[in-house]
């Protein structure tokens, strides 16, 4: 497995140039995604009135977050699984594309911009985070059990 | 052409992410997911200082370009919570649960410094 470890200088450059594909490709889907304005406007007081903090959420980056660790989990589980790390297939998928298109920096950007306005709706939002994408890790990983 | 520029950077810190990835595997293949940790971190603590430097100011495609594009790429949501999940699934409780409960606190601590260091 050693020979799986340590790449050729060509093998290294085409395995850059593989996770710089999906990157590039998951960072686009995440920067075009991030321009949806989910509330359509300002938001205003009326039926459906929420504190002004919940207008911060990012539900969008939450989405993408929680739908990444559910695929991810899939194909490392299932798909992928006996691939070894630097399988083309894997580094376009998981290490490119899902590294690109979540972010662990963009969540803790938002997080601050709610701490700013309450601290426990930044530390709520945060555990929210956490807790969806180990749901959905957990639903990947279950996708393809075999019934008995 | 920030759009452009964004996704340019968004795959270069993919580059660096798996080059760190790498780096530690070839060297202790069993400590690989701290190397997504310490990305995560790295990348987090770039997102503070670059977050407090460019917030406010009239810049905005290079803020975009820096946090969406470069830190995006380099930090992962999806790896920091799919490879503990699946490391429990095989029994290593510990090592799961020391990169779930070290990812976000690690974080957080360099976002603050990040933004310490820019004030």
């Amino acid at each position: 497995m050693r020979s799986h470890i340590t790449l050729s200088p060509k093998q290294l450059g085409r395995a850059v140039l593989v996770v710089a594909l999906g990157g590039a490709v998951g960072t686009l889907i995440r920067d075009l995604s991030s321009k949806i304005n989910l509330y359509g406007g300002p938001p205003r007081p009326g039926v459906f009135y929420l504190p002004d903090w919940t207008h911060q959420i990012p539900w969008v980056l939450l989405a993408i977050n929680t739908i990444g660790v559910f695929v991810a989990t899939d194909l490392l589980r299932h798909r992928l699984k006996h691939h070894d790390p630097n399988d083309p297939m894997r580094l376009l998928l998981v290490t490119g594309f899902l590294g690109g298109l979540t972010s662990y920096s963009g969540l803790f950007v938002d997080l601050a911009a709610i701490w700013h306005l309450t601290i426990g709706g930044c530390l709520l939002v945060a555990a929210g985070a956490i807790l969806s994408g180990l749901f959905a890790g957990i639903l990947g990983l279950g996708r393809h059990r075999r019934k008995p | 052409m920030t759009l452009f520029l964004v996704t340019i950077a968004g795959a270069l810190g993919c580059v660096v992410r798996y080059l760190f990835e790498y780096g530690v595997r070839r060297n202790h293949p069993t400590s690989r997911p701290w190397a997504t940790v310490a990305a995560n971190a790295l990348g987090t603590g770039i997102a503070g200082y670059a977050a407090y430097r460019l917030v406010g100011t009239d810049q905005d495609h290079i803020r975009t370009i820096v946090l969406t594009g470069f830190c995006g790429g380099l930090t992962t949501f999806s790896s920091a919570l799919a490879v503990p999940v699946i490391l429990q699934r095989e029994h290593h409780w510990v090592y799961a649960a020391a990169l779930i409960t070290t990812t976000p606190l690690l974080c957080a601590g360099m976002f603050v410094l990040g933004m310490s260091l820019a004030h």
